[in-house]
């Protein structure tokens, strides 16, 4: 992304331990990465719950960073998004009957829509125009999964299909994405 | 466990980038990735795909309390205040010493948090001065007040009862109800808009065993569990 370039320098101070450079990372990324985590849960709390581990850990984990090859705002939602599914996936945290409801509710009202909300840049273009060559089961179900952290069984709910089916709709559709990614 | 396939790998790290890798399954897949760099190529790989997908997401401010939770916790890291405040065998081992002793400790340590945040800190125990629980809050924080929970090693509550959580104002006046609470070892707990600005001036919390649903008259009915005197750091 070309807006990361300031943000890589920014995580390379901190790793030197540079705090003003953490409360720069923090007033740069936390509002993305706040919104990524309320898409997930769904919840205040826990999404904020949720942020403040994920930034204790890009604190003590972006000296590790310089390693890895993915761009730094990718490196910070991953760790977001995981600390999220974890949250939401907890034992006894499953969705209640009427947090479900408002997820539902949720989702319907923010449908997914590729060519609508994608940024015109290249690889945002490329992703847009696969998920458009996915059946639009396939491109449904992976939108949901990935946007609000839903798993098999909760999309097989709510998209009121088989277990099986649901899985292979993701399975398939994460196979032709990479051959189509990849081709372009 | 090995994943010999090329291909079973690449789907997997596929469905864990998308999220929908769970359970046993996830927890395995991520043993691996820690001395598999292929396998975490085959991730930041997947993540790089899908991270357009975060693109159309609009920001949203969180409250100022995460970023102040956030700089308490890292800039005492690691050998700080909120590293001792999360280990377990720290205030295991505080408990024959009571909580006088551990403060002191703290304080000797050097390990106090900024002055400027105010941190009210109750650690609970049961009959035999065990500490079983420990609440914090900030004094400070606007607007809605979250009590940070951790219970203490592995708890049950007894099928059909539930917990509930008292704020014990001192004196001869009667506690009031802060809400049920669950086992989970950490929970944040949001205070009763009533009590937000009484509770930092309260004595102590207890917690008793109720009913299903909480206390049906008001005040505690069943026996205390725990209980603990407020202290500010």
């Amino acid at each position: 992304m070309p807006d990361d370039d300031p943000i890589a320098e920014i995580m390379a101070r901190c790793a030197l331990r540079d705090a003003q450079a953490f409360a720069q990372l923090y007033r740069h990324s936390a509002g993305k990465l706040y919104a990524v985590a309320l898409r997930i849960l769904r919840r205040e709390d826990w999404a904020e719950e949720v942020l403040q581990e994920s930034f204790v850990n890009i604190w003590n984990h972006v000296g590790d960073y310089s390693a890895q090859k993915s761009a730094p705002t990718t490196w910070m939602t991953a760790i977001v998004r995981n600390r999220a599914l974890d949250w939401l996936r907890r034992p006894h945290q499953e969705y209640g009957t009427e947090d479900y409801d408002l997820l539902v509710e949720a989702l319907a009202s923010d449908a997914p829509d590729p060519e609508q909300t994608l940024q015109s840049e290249r690889a945002a273009r490329a992703l847009a125009e696969c998920l458009k060559r996915l059946s639009g089961n396939q491109r449904q179900s992976i939108a949901l999964a990935y946007a609000h952290g839903l798993s098999h069984g909760e999309l097989a709910r709510h998209l009121q299909q088989p277990l099986g089916t649901v899985k292979t709709w993701i399975r398939r559709g994460l196979e032709k994405l990479k051959s189509c990614l990849d081709d372009h | 466990m090995k994943y010999h396939n090329e291909l079973l790998r690449e789907a997997l790290a596929a469905e864990y980038a998308l999220g929908t890798l769970q359970g046993r399954a996830r927890r395995r897949f991520e043993r691996s990735l820690k001395d598999d760099p292929a396998l975490r190529r085959y991730v930041a790989s997947w993540q790089e795909r899908l991270a357009p997908l975060d693109a159309a997401v609009t920001p949203v401010q969180p409250p100022a309390r995460v970023w102040h939770a956030i700089q308490r916790r890292v800039t005492a890291a690691p050998r700080g205040w909120a590293a001792l405040w999360d280990s377990l065998r720290f205030w295991r081992g505080a408990a024959f010493a009571g909580l006088a002793a551990a403060l002191m400790l703290t304080a000797s340590l050097g390990v106090l948090p900024p002055e400027r945040s105010e941190l009210m800190v109750v650690v609970m125990s049961d009959e035999r001065a065990e500490p079983r629980m420990t609440v914090s809050w900030d004094t400070d924080s606007g607007g809605d007040k979250r009590m940070r929970i951790r219970v203490l090693g592995h708890a049950e509550m007894a099928p059909d009862t539930a917990w509930e959580l008292w704020m014990l104002p001192g004196g001869d006046r009667k506690p009031l109800s802060l809400g049920l609470i669950t086992t989970h070892e950490t929970q944040s707990v949001l205070v009763p808009r009533e009590l937000a600005t009484a509770i930092n001036a309260a004595w102590g919390l207890a917690m008793s065993v109720e009913p299903k649903g909480g206390s049906p008259t008001g005040l505690p009915t069943g026996p205390v569990l725990y209980k603990g005197q407020c202290t500010k750091l």
